[in-house]
């Protein structure tokens, strides 16, 4: 019950969209526009080595050639993918050896959003507490990253993807796009050639990473399309866990976010990928100005008996266009997908995941809960395939819709192709509204109407939410609640 | 895009092929090269019976120089109506018929389609429209050749308080899509869409279905079965749309596949599309190996091994025969049935 009334007070005190401030600090430019020389600035501007430049100028090349995708049930005005500024870094006098030497305005801009950058202090005297690393990618800068003392102590590798591509240049040069392959698809082939910056976890043989590893974007500068690049490696018999949370300002303007994730897991590895998205979903009545969330993650299940989750909340962004895969490769390899999309307003999401079974015994589960209010479509779009090698290849997917208002719409597209005789695949699906029933039990018992939905939805979702970590968890339920905000009645 | 189109025009690049969506599973682009030369014209005289001949009281013959058939069923009346679809000697064959069913009108509709070994193409469109409080039984037997491709599509238009039941068992072809799309008024009115497809070989299958589903008080129960051996391909494709403001409407649809060889293939899309809030729709969809538990327990039984699987698989395959409304049917389609797993 306190969970629930706290999301009540959370829902009273929100009069519009909470990350909605713009925060002027001194912004570095390339021109507007994308051509081969604004990929050439990018790459200058970070520092980057000739093969680097390279490897952004072939992809360039090759996005050139590539149509935007047109499947997703989504409807949005064409993008003029001239008329973005590709590079935006916040300007700094010096590399920030220290909290102390950040932009006080850019730390001021994360205690808004509650980051716990200073989660050090806070959470020095606590024994055995959860401790969090935090990687703030402002903009397209990773600004500071903390705790990397003490995981270079175990030897995992936490920096931003400009440092590694410097630092690490072997690692990136073998994992970076072996897993979402440079003209792998129209957005993630614009992403290879003018990324930004994004994560770099490298995880050795037989580490348990000692803290969540966590990653706070935030889309910030006017008119700048954020392109972040992640890849995490888990070499073998290593676990790490990561947590990825986003908020961005409110705007006019759509802005573009197409993000790569890849994840590489070797033998009896294993990663666990948390995402909670709450980016500015444009104007509940006309739609405007939301962000336009176009991802592509993937992971590479290379190893036996390796392992990857991704759970996911996702309740921002006008536009999200999200497939989180797993390619079970290795033997007895398992792949899971928990998933809560929640549209409002004018959203539009089309997401799932695509479950493809190489490598014999292997495993996945899909759960994906998808509620749909106002005026919103969402879609889970999933394949799950099983090769002829994949023998005793073994799937559940359930997904489940909830309709909330007479104007929305809920659609379950799930592609399932088997291909040899011992795999085992179950589906279910069903498309409700909120039983009457329950509502006016709950409400017979004193909750407002509010609060009965509230109390349902949440038990809907209750699958999902158990499979993020704890913090993500709480922060993850107000999230639902703000989202459904004003769609009852 | 379609095989009629392309059949009407010769010209190949009409095909559907595997970059049309709704065909990405069965590919007739890639397949037919060329189209052949229109069936010639067959002597009906001396034609052998057709497997639903005894039951019915009209028949009808779609074939080379046949292409077109009308079949109307007056306000009140009862029919009991043989259709056969006869493709021979690798011609093309372009069919048409249309199905009238007046207010209150009862059809039994026993359709078969026949085919030689040759390497036929054969399209067949019908065209149904059942007027309020009419009733259809539809079942499709699908003898095709293995050289065969045979596209047939149903356009069925529902009134209110209409009742339309479907069974389509097949045995595939070299490509082969059996499709059925409803146009569903809600009002009271009633749609059960089953299937069945038994594949061996290199056979080729496609069960699709679209349901559209445009006002109140709405049903729809869909249940189908297949079973894949050897390099054999089945695919079952169901769409249920609920269009906005058509409200209690419940949906169903179920999908069960045996995989029993390691080079066989099952592809299946069960798609829910809804934009109204008041409806329960659900789908589920199981692929996958006889059930070995089941399996064990038959042979400490002491059931030879071949035995137990027989009847197992004889057991799944029977629950969607056991839908069909009319019993001496419903005999056929157990016998087809059953003569398919033996072979």
């Amino acid at each position: 019950m306190a969970a629930v009334k706290q999301t009540i007070e959370h829902v009273e005190s929100l009069e519009k969209y909470q990350h909605g401030f713009v925060t002027d600090i001194a912004q570095d430019f390339a021109p507007k526009g994308l051509n081969a020389d604004i990929v050439r600035f990018i790459s200058a501007k970070k520092d980057e080595p000739e093969w680097m430049l390279a490897w952004r100028l072939d992809a360039f090349e090759r996005w050139l050639a590539m149509d935007e995708p047109e499947w997703a049930k989504v409807h949005f005005p064409r993008i003029d993918y001239q008329d973005s500024y590709y590079y935006a870094a916040p300007s700094q006098k010096k590399g920030p050896a220290s909290l102390d030497e950040v932009d006080p305005e850019i730390l001021a801009v994360y205690e808004k959003l509650g980051i716990p950058l200073k989660e050090q202090a806070v959470l020095a005297g606590v024994e055995g507490a959860p401790r969090y690393a935090v990687d703030a990618v402002f903009d397209s800068v990773s600004v500071v990253t903390t705790f990397k003392k003490e995981l270079a102590q175990v030897g995992v590798i936490f920096c931003s993807m400009s440092e590694a591509i410097r630092e690490h240049p072997e690692l990136v040069k073998k994992y970076l796009g072996s897993v979402v392959p440079v003209s792998d698809n129209y957005y993630a082939c614009l992403n290879a050639a003018v990324f930004s910056d994004g994560s770099f976890v490298y995880v050795p043989p037989g580490v348990r990473c000692p803290m969540e590893l966590s990653t706070y974007f935030r889309i910030n500068a006017e008119n700048s399309g954020q392109f972040e690049r992640t890849l995490i490696i888990a070499d073998k018999g290593s676990y790490v866990s990561y947590l990825e949370g986003c908020t961005a300002p409110m705007r006019d303007e759509n802005q573009l976010h197409a993000a790569v994730v890849e994840l590489v897991v070797m033998d009896d590895a294993e990663i666990k990928y948390s995402t909670v998205q709450n980016w500015y979903p444009g104007d509940p009545v006309t739609g405007k100005g939301g962000i336009y969330n176009f991802v592509t993650k993937r992971a590479d299940c290379r190893g036996d008996r390796s392992k990857v989750s991704w759970t996911q909340v996702e309740t921002g962004s006008a536009i999200t266009w999200k497939y989180p895969s797993c390619i079970l490769r290795g033997e007895g390899s398992v792949g899971e997908f928990y998933s809560i999309a929640i549209t409002n307003g004018r959203q539009q999401a089309d997401t799932g995941t695509k479950m493809i079974h190489l490598g014999a015994n292997t495993r996945s589960r899909v759960i994906s809960k998808g509620i749909s209010a106002g005026k919103s479509s969402n879609t889970y779009r999933g394949l799950v395939s099983a090769h002829p090698k994949a023998k005793g290849a073994r799937n559940f997917t359930q997904c489940d819709s909830l309709l909330i208002g007479k104007t929305c719409a809920a659609h379950t597209v799930p592609y399932i192709e088997a291909r040899n005789g011992s795999c085992v695949f179950e589906h279910e699906a069903t498309t409700t509204k909120l039983s009457e029933d329950q509502l006016f039990y709950a409400m017979q018992r004193g909750l407002s109407q509010e609060e009965a939905v509230q109390l349902l939805v949440n038990g809907f979702v209750k699958d999902v939410l158990q499979e993020l970590p704890m913090e993500f968890a709480v922060e993850a339920q107000k999230l639902v609640a703000i989202s459904l905000e004003g769609s009852v009645g | 895009m379609s095989l009629s189109a392309a059949l009407k025009s010769g010209d190949v690049t009409l095909l559907p092929g595997k970059r049309d969506e709704d065909w990405k599973w069965t590919d007739l682009r890639g397949l037919l090269r060329v189209l052949p030369a229109t069936a010639p014209a067959l002597d009906l005289a001396g034609l052998a019976e057709g497997p639903f001949d005894a039951l019915a009281d009209q028949r009808h013959v779609v074939a080379g120089g046949h292409e077109n058939v009308a079949i109307d069923v007056p306000a009140g009346s009862e029919r009991a109506v043989a259709l056969r679809v006869l493709s021979r000697d690798g011609g093309a064959l372009a069919g048409k018929v249309t199905i009238n069913v007046g207010p209150g009108a009862k059809l039994r509709l026993l359709e078969s389609y026949e085919g030689d070994a040759s390497a036929y193409v054969t399209d067949t469109a019908i065209i149904f429209v059942l007027e309020a409080g009419a009733a259809v039984e539809r079942v499709v037997l699908a003898a095709d050749g293995a050289e065969g491709v045979n596209v047939s599509q149903a356009q069925v238009t529902l009134s209110p308080g209409s009742e339309y039941s479907q069974t389509v068992i097949t045995n595939g072809a070299r490509r082969q899509r059996i499709e059925t799309q409803v146009t569903h008024p809600g009002a009271e009115a009633k749609l059960r869409l089953d299937g069945l497809y038994l594949l061996e070989d290199k056979r080729h299958a496609d069960l699709t279905t679209v349901v559209l589903h445009q006002g109140v008080d709405g049903a729809t129960d869909q249940f189908t079965r297949g079973v894949v051996r050897d390099q054999a391909r089945g695919i079952f494709q169901g769409r249920i749309v609920v269009e906005e403001g058509a409200d209690r409407t419940e949906a169903r649809m179920r999908h069960n596949a045996l995989i029993l060889s390691d080079k066989a293939e099952i592809d299946a899309k069960p798609e829910l599309l809804i934009f109204a809030d008041d409806v329960q729709c659900a789908h589920g969809n199981t692929i996958g190996a006889l059930d070995e538990e089941a399996l064990f327990y038959m042979r400490q039984r002491g059931l030879p091994e071949a035995e137990a699987r027989a009847l197992l698989i004889e057991a799944f395959v029977g629950a969607v025969a056991d839908r069909i409304g009319f019993e001496p049917v419903r005999d056929i389609a157990r016998a087809w049935a059953a003569d398919r797993l033996r072979a």
